[in-house]
């Protein structure tokens, strides 16, 4: 590999050259790992937050306000989609919070807290109290509970939808993240939901699902709804409920890819230039090694290697620092809710490092097609 | 009688596309393996080219030249490097050493290009040092060398693949007086020892006459091609006139 070992050499004896290179590919791939992975673990909170504690499909009654029947058929053909991890009946109604003249409108979910602990975390969440789902208890959200001073054991009085008024005993207070959802969300045991809304014990408002990989949500509603136990059925899923978020994150990510794209061509033309200086510089070594016999293969693949050296380093040291920026990043954010974990993927590290090699060696064709077509008597009669 | 190593018929050498440059006429000549030959001539008279188109360093307008029987007019890029690899070691006015690698290193490029493992060669790379006086400086740079050393490592590579010919192109042209002398002893020792034939071209009358035959070169043609009676006793039987 004589080629090889004079790419090396040439490397080696212009050392800030080289350093210089590799930097720049280093600095490209880093930015490429972190903002790639920034970008994708920013999509992954956003949409965990969004609909990470909430039912990603629901398989409700054609008419609105009908319940749904849960045999075992329904819940055999749910389950048996493999992306599907959650299945959960529920129950769930609106009520009127009221409270002397203070009166909120709050949105009631019944069911078995295990069940409603698998989608919702509830237990997870809870910020006081017990999470306890008896007959009468009520789980409440803390912006209602800060709104209206509601603590563990307190009454807590619910206008039904029948009219009649219901008390309700408050066990624990929960977290969401979001007002909206703790001002206005509440849990309640699933038979006391079935008795308000005159439900028999197969008979549900919803069923709720959550599937492992988010995006396949449309894909499992679409087998669902040709599944005949589902017949007579309406299965919603979140992608076609969110399509601002949706669009919102596809933008983001076609923002992250042009930033991405135009690093590595910056990338690319830095290390094309300095090559094509090396190439210039090296011409006179280039002519001789002809004279002496080098063929034009041999010599173009001088370059070649040289990239191939730079790109792999340069790429490695990239992977390494952009690791590096994700680590302190996470690390800075270890205490503040605002920020939030940036997880690297491995498949898209590997793929950056790749692309970092592939754009170093694209980037060597010109001046190794430069070095393979000099003719040796170019530099032996310029002297 | 001798086998022939070179063999030139009507070489020509034209420049340019638009403005038409005649640097070297028809030149015809061969030359024997073993043969030790000058080409002398004013500066611009075309002995480099000469000596360019013969190493198959460039190609000819006209002409062919057959070198160790095979006939180069048709051959590609990648086989002219073949046969300059094989046949021919070039010594040049500049020394041309890579400064990125070592003397030894330097020495041993030709046979590494030539894809013989660097192992096998070295010995013969310090066979050829040795020749040149030049021991003890195998692992210094190229670049820490005086100009009479670099010359020497110029032509301790130059015979690494123990080529048939070697071509020199004023070999001389930057180095003192006692360093001149030095180089051409060296060249008939090893045109002697080794049986390699030499080509040196040279615009200096008295350096040519140290060969046994001078090609003189004038205005691109071949002036005179003569037997040197005064570089006796090494001077070579051939049949060539006399000097005018």
């Amino acid at each position: 590999m004589l080629s090889l070992s004079i790419a090396a050499r040439f490397l080696r004896k212009s050392p800030i050259q080289s350093i210089l290179i590799a930097a720049g590919i280093a600095v490209g791939i880093g930015v490429q790992v972190f903002l790639g992975s920034l970008i994708t673990s920013l999509q992954t909170s956003l949409v965990d937050q969004t609909i990470g504690n909430s039912p990603q499909l629901v398989v409700q009654s054609q008419q609105d306000g009908q319940p749904v029947t849960y045999t075992s058929q329904v819940e055999q053909a749910m389950k048996s989609q493999s992306q599907v991890t959650t299945v959960v009946p529920t129950r769930a109604y609106s009520g009127i919070y009221r409270s002397g003249t203070q009166n909120a409108p709050l949105q009631l979910t019944g069911g078995s807290l295990g069940q409603l602990d698998t989608i919702y975390d509830i237990s997870g969440r809870l910020v006081a109290g017990k999470a306890t789902l008896g007959s009468s208890d009520i789980l409440v959200g803390k912006d209602f509970a800060n709104t209206f001073g509601v603590k563990p054991g307190d009454q807590v009085s619910i206008v039904l939808p029948s009219g009649k008024p219901a008390a309700l005993t408050a066990t624990g207070v929960f977290d969401f993240g979001s007002a909206a959802a703790n001002s206005a969300t509440a849990f309640v045991n699933g038979d006391q939901a079935a008795t308000v809304l005159g439900y028999s014990s197969d008979q549900y408002s919803a069923i709720d699902a959550q599937v492992q990989d988010v995006f396949s949500s449309k894909q499992v509603a679409d087998a669902l709804r040709s599944d005949s136990a589902l017949n007579g059925l309406k299965v919603t899923e979140w992608q076609s409920q969110n399509a601002d978020l949706l669009s919102a994150l596809q933008s983001q990510s076609s923002s992250s890819y042009m930033i991405q794209f135009f690093v590595l061509v910056a990338v690319a033309l830095g290390i094309a230039s300095t090559l094509a200086i090396s190439a210039v510089q090296k011409t006179r070594q280039i002519g001789i090694l002809k004279a002496m016999g080098m063929k034009d293969r041999q010599s173009g693949r001088i370059f070649l290697w040289q990239a191939l050296i730079l790109g792999v380093s340069g790429a490695a040291v990239g992977v390494l620092g952009g690791l590096a920026l994700i680590a302190l990043f996470t690390y800075l954010g270890r205490n503040s809710t605002s920020l939030f974990p940036i997880t690297p993927q491995v498949g898209f590290v590997v793929l950056s490092f790749v692309v970092g090699v592939l754009v170093a060696v694209l980037s060597s064709l010109i001046p190794s097609r430069r070095t393979s077509k000099l003719d040796p008597i170019e530099v032996i009669q310029g002297g | 009688m001798a086998e022939t190593l070179v063999g030139a018929e009507n070489i020509g050498k034209t420049y340019g596309t638009a403005v038409k440059t005649v640097a070297l006429h028809e030149v015809s000549f061969t030359l024997d393996a073993g043969e030790f030959a000058s080409v002398i001539g004013q500066s611009g008279s075309g002995k480099s080219t000469l000596l360019n188109l013969v190493g198959l360093l460039d190609t000819p307008t006209t002409g062919r030249i057959v070198l160790g029987g095979h006939d180069t007019t048709a051959a590609t890029r990648k086989q002219r490097s073949a046969l300059r690899n094989d046949f021919i070691g070039f010594v040049f006015q500049f020394h041309y050493l890579l400064p990125e690698f070592t003397v030894l290193e330097n020495v041993l490029m030709p046979g590494r290009i030539g894809g013989v493992a660097q192992a096998e060669l070295v010995g013969r790379a310090e066979e050829n040092l040795a020749l040149l006086g030049l021991e003890g400086l195998e692992k210094k740079n190229a670049n820490d060398l005086s100009g009479g050393q670099k010359q020497r490592v110029a032509i301790a590579r130059a015979l690494m693949n123990r080529p048939a010919l070697v071509l020199a192109d004023e070999p001389t042209g930057n180095l003192d007086t006692v360093n001149t002398k030095m180089v051409y002893e060296l060249f008939r020792t090893i045109n002697e020892e080794l049986g390699t034939a030499f080509v040196v071209v040279t615009h200096d009358r008295s350096v040519a006459q140290q060969a046994d035959r001078i090609l003189e070169i004038s205005d691109g043609a071949l002036l005179q091609d003569v037997r040197n009676a005064y570089a006796a006793p090494r001077a070579r039987e051939a049949d060539l006139p006399a000097p005018a």
